[in-house]
């Protein structure tokens, strides 16, 4: 009988039997299986020769996700990813070894998978996910993320969000976002304007620790408060205009040194390597067996989408493995004021004698919005722009000036970022 | 004297050095799980020895996961040879070569290859025979844990009880699965955790129950003679120290207990405020909860103290004999006449607004104070046990947890045991209960030819009686496992490659609160949940 399957779906890499494990959830429905699942080899033709989906990151994730979909059964696979493999890497991304350091992990990765598991055909691209446009992302049936980078997701997430053409349902591209740190992690399924998007969830986020500017320059007392002000007020001093670069090891060298003087200055323990380089680079604790398990569920989801041999999650599963096993698969609702997928205003309310500097400063720290120098505008003028330099000077006495005199109640404000890959529009009301 | 101290100053000044220095390669291919684990859990891993039995595509999973963190060895045991379908849904054969060869020994070297300071090795022989043998019942029982993948229910049987029969022997995980649904089991007698990385308890600062430095400082500060930047350092636990005794000589010696007096003592930290907006102050009435529960000893760690260790004796060669000695070290320094009454003192200070000077002197003052109590509860403590063995425990003392488990398929032989489970958790009992049921007819024909919704209905009843009720969860679980009997598919297999390795890595490293029941896992509705671990 998988003989005659070969024969049907033509590819002469499918041994005989090669999908016996994946073929006794497709050649039959199970109880809680939706009617319109067609078992039997037209699901099975249409994962293996039509599906084209799409992997974002070829890490911790990513190397996962790709053998996993591989060995499902999904036959063209593309992965973007803009690293190179480094050594720290190795204790979970097994796609590499030690001779791969320094190549591109999507090539690498990419390789890897054809050179294993036979028929599949894998196209990696080395660079950032910004470089492709709609029409790139219009060709995959499911994209799934495996990043590491909230500003990476909110494009991904705005992209696939803004693509949705509702007289067109091709156009709506499941998107599958899976996450880690330690023992603990997520996996979700966003259907893009139907679903809760990642924005929705902005403030689900732990808040970035982050030391106030006071505490680094004058009270500093624990080790990594000489680490911040090391990289964030020595290093401009001392070497103006060249950038930190996190992975030079003569830069973290530089770093240590002198957190380290501070340190002592202060009489206060801990500061070592490990934590230097940790603290600047934002280094988050990650181990094979915690990516495997999201990575895992991810790719069930992506197979359940494709095939609907099962239901697929509605819509947000997180697992802690720190206390026995947790965990805890819920519907996260989408945020009417969502700036990517709700389309109404945020609505804000500013005191009266706020000035503009602390409205923007009131934007940077909310955490639904995390926006890092946003530049500011109404319909009729601009009230803060961060460049070009002339039009910063400017528009820069505004800064100063309070927001009741600049705007009217009920006007809209837009707010744009480099980093923000959408304009958000907020509504202001006095208080 | 001198050469002890000379001695501390050389570890100290290595210690100093290894910690300024770019790391060496191993650390750096580690670092992130270093970060989690440390030193500690990293040598553990690397004496460690595995022994799998089978490799199937979900065997393999969990020894990638395994082999990458870097465990000591591992062994396969497995007399299959790889069929075509193993070839196509196990990432460690290589592909249709593989086909026709020993499935253990074409895995080992694909997985080696991760690692080179694993070492690895396949034992192509059937488990079965090897464990009707005394030389393959040794062999078994001398690594440190065994994993089994969908053995069969009556070599599931003899390992169980051969693995139980000795506490020295290892523990024992055991995997099940079928299509979209898996569970796992450990068996152990006694897992000690002094490192369990949760914060359900946080370690106590003595706030009302200072020890003299903390109180000196609080009562020869006067608050009010400070000027307006000192006064804005005063660190939060001075002011509560302070607030504490200033509320107990007004109110009989009490603490505050009832709502309104909680209130009231948070109003009274804020009339010590000399400017509406001094941090440290908010910080003390935010911090204000230390006060309302401090025990001398969390109930969890107070129970530890009536626990009666599985060997009475407690020799050294005893399992777990260090942790039990530093137990009952502990409860003797809680208990001494002339101690503090509670726990030591874990020497740790959460940051707070303050000044950099007022902050390293507290953090001195607690540093010391714990060094004071560490060395007092040393005077118990057996010679055997490391100093920083010692020192890990005291630093955890707050949290430390031991927990006591089942041998495997003794809840399978309760059966009130399982009906009140199947009310209380319809859908992971009735889930457990079918993949026990899939087990127990896959021993009759291995190619799933007798497996039936109706079949399998049967033998849930057959373990739970007759007369129970099976709840709607039942259904969907046996018609799932109808679907794909024998259906190891690459995505639970790997779902379950992470979720067993995490458990080895808990098991082995003794940090982290492994799961003590069976894990249940349904991946239509992705959901996990534990029965049958009480």
């Amino acid at each position: 009988m998988a003989t005659a399957e070969v024969l049907v779906n033509g590819n002469q890499n499918d041994w005989s039997d090669r999908y016996y494990h994946v073929d006794q959830i497709l050649d039959k429905p199970g109880p809680r299986t939706d009617p319109s699942f067609l078992a039997g080899e037209e699901v099975k033709k249409f994962l293996r020769e039509a599906c084209k989906i799409l992997v974002i990151g070829a890490g911790g994730l990513g190397c996962e996700i790709l053998a996993n979909l591989a060995l499902s059964g999904f036959k063209d696979i593309h992965v973007i990813d803009m690293d190179t493999i480094d050594i720290s890497n190795l204790n979970r991304q097994f796609l590499f070894r030690p001779k791969d350091v320094g190549q591109p992990k999507a090539i690498v990765a990419a390789e890897f998978i054809m050179n294993r598991v036979p028929g599949v055909k894998v196209t990696p691209y080395f660079g950032k996910i910004q470089d492709k446009d709609e029409e790139y992302y219009m060709q995959f049936n499911l994209v799934i993320c495996g990043l590491d980078s909230v500003e990476a997701r909110r494009w991904i997430n705005a992209t696939l969000v803004n693509m949705v053409d509702p007289e067109e349902p091709e156009s709506l591209k499941p998107l599958i976002d899976g996450g880690t740190e330690g023992f603990k992690g997520q996996a979700r399924v966003i259907l893009p304007t139907v679903t809760s998007c990642y924005e929705c969830s902005l403030d689900m986020l732990n808040k970035p620790t982050a030391f106030p500017i006071c505490t680094i320059a004058n009270t500093p007392r624990l080790p990594e408060h000489c680490i911040e002000w090391a990289s964030v007020l020595e290093w401009p001093k001392v070497f103006k205009d060249k950038k930190l670069d996190t992975d030079d090891p003569e830069h973290i060298g530089w770093l240590f040194k002198t957190a380290s003087a501070r340190a002592k200055e202060f009489k206060i323990e801990g500061v070592t390597w490990s934590l230097t380089q940790g603290v600047v680079k934002n280094i988050i604790p990650a181990i094979a067996s915690t990516n495997a398990i999201i990575a895992a569920s991810c790719c069930n989801e992506a197979f359940k989408i494709a095939t609907s041999s099962a239901a697929y999650l509605n819509n947000y599963f997180m697992l802690i493995g720190t206390d026995g096993v947790y965990s805890f698969t819920f519907e996260h609702q989408k945020r009417e004021d969502c700036p990517v997928c709700g389309g109404q205003a945020l609505d804000i309310t500013v005191n009266k004698e706020w000035t503009l500097e602390r409205l923007i400063e009131m934007l940077i720290e909310r955490q639904d919005v995390q926006v890092k120098k946003p530049s500011l505008t109404t319909a009729t003028k601009q009230l803060y722009l961060q460049g070009p330099p002339q039009l910063e000077e400017l528009t820069r006495p505004n800064l100063e000036k309070k927001v009741s005199e600049l705007v009217e109640e009920g006007d809209y404000i837009t707010v744009t970022a480099r980093t923000l890959p959408f304009d958000l529009t907020l509504r202001v009301t006095y208080a | 004297m001198s050469a002890a101290v000379s001695e501390s100053q050389d570890i100290e000044q290595a210690t100093a050095a290894i910690h300024s220095r770019p790391p060496d390669n191993k650390t750096r291919r580690y670092d992130r799980q270093l970060r989690l684990w440390a030193a500690s859990g990293q040598n553990a891993l690397e004496s460690s020895r595995i022994l799998v039995l089978s490799s199937s595509a979900t065997a393999t999973a969990v020894l990638k996961n395994l082999v990458l963190p870097g465990i000591g060895h591992f062994t396969i045991l497995d007399s299959a040879i790889t069929s075509p379908a193993d070839a196509g849904n196990n990432f460690f054969l290589a592909g249709p070569s593989s086909i026709g060869k020993p499935r253990a020994q074409e895995a080992v070297p694909l997985l080696r290859e991760l690692n080179d300071s694993v070492e690895g090795e396949a034992v192509v022989k059937d488990v079965k025979e090897l464990l009707r043998t005394d030389d393959g019942k040794a062999f078994v029982s001398a690594f440190s844990l065994v994993i089994a993948h969908n053995l069969q229910k009556d070599t599931t049987d003899d390992l169980s009880k051969l693995l139980w029969s000795d506490l020295n022997y290892p523990p024992l995980l055991v995997v099940r699965s079928a299509g979209f649904l898996a569970e796992f089991f450990i068996q152990f007698h006694e897992q000690c955790v002094a490192q369990p990385h949760t914060d359900e308890n946080v370690p106590s600062l003595r706030i009302i129950r200072p020890f003299s430095a903390l109180t000196q400082w609080a009562s020869s500060l006067d608050f009010d003679s400070l000027d307006p930047t000192e006064h804005g350092h005063i660190p939060f636990v001075i002011i509560l120290v302070k607030a504490v005794e200033q509320w107990k000589a007004s109110h009989d010696g009490k603490l505050p207990a009832t709502m309104p007096e909680r209130r009231a003592f948070k109003e009274q930290i804020a009339e010590m405020r000399k400017k509406i907006d001094e941090e440290n102050f908010d910080e003390a009435e935010a911090q204000a909860w230390r006060i309302w529960s401090d025990p001398p000893v969390p109930g969890a760690v107070q129970s530890l103290f009536g626990l009666a260790p599985l060997t009475p004796g407690l020799t050294a060669d005893a399992p777990n004999a260090g942790f039990h000695a530093l137990l009952r070290t502990l409860e003797a320094f809680v208990s001494a006449p002339d101690g503090p009454g509670s726990l030591p003192l874990s020497g740790a200070l959460p940051d707070m607004r303050t000044d950099t000077e007022s902050y390293v002197k507290l953090q001195t003052v607690y540093k010391e104070f714990a060094a004071v109590e560490k060395v007092r509860s040393r005077l118990v403590i057996a010679p055997a046990i490391s100093d920083e063995e010692v020192d890990t425990f005291v630093k955890n003392a707050h949290h430390i947890r031991v927990l006591r488990g089942h041998r495997w398929g003794e809840w399978d032989a309760d059966k009130e045991a399982l009906a009140s489970s199947l009310s209380i958790f319809p859908r992971e009992t009735a889930t457990h209960l079918g993949l026990a049921a899939l087990s127990n007819l896959l021993s009759k024909a291995p190619d799933g030819s007798a497996v039936t919704v109706d079949a399998l209905r049967a033998e849930v009843h057959k373990l739970v009686g007759d007369n129970v009720e099976l709840p709607e969860d039942l259904e969907s679980a046996i018609g799932e496992l109808a679907r794909a009997p024998t259906a190891d598919v690459p995505n639970t297999a790997a779902f379950l490659g992470g979720m067993v390795a995490q458990e080895a890595i808990k098991m082995i490293t003794k940090q982290y609160v492994p799961v003590n029941g069976y894990c249940v896992i349904d991946m239509v509705d992705m959901w996990t949940g534990t029965v049958g671990g009480q």
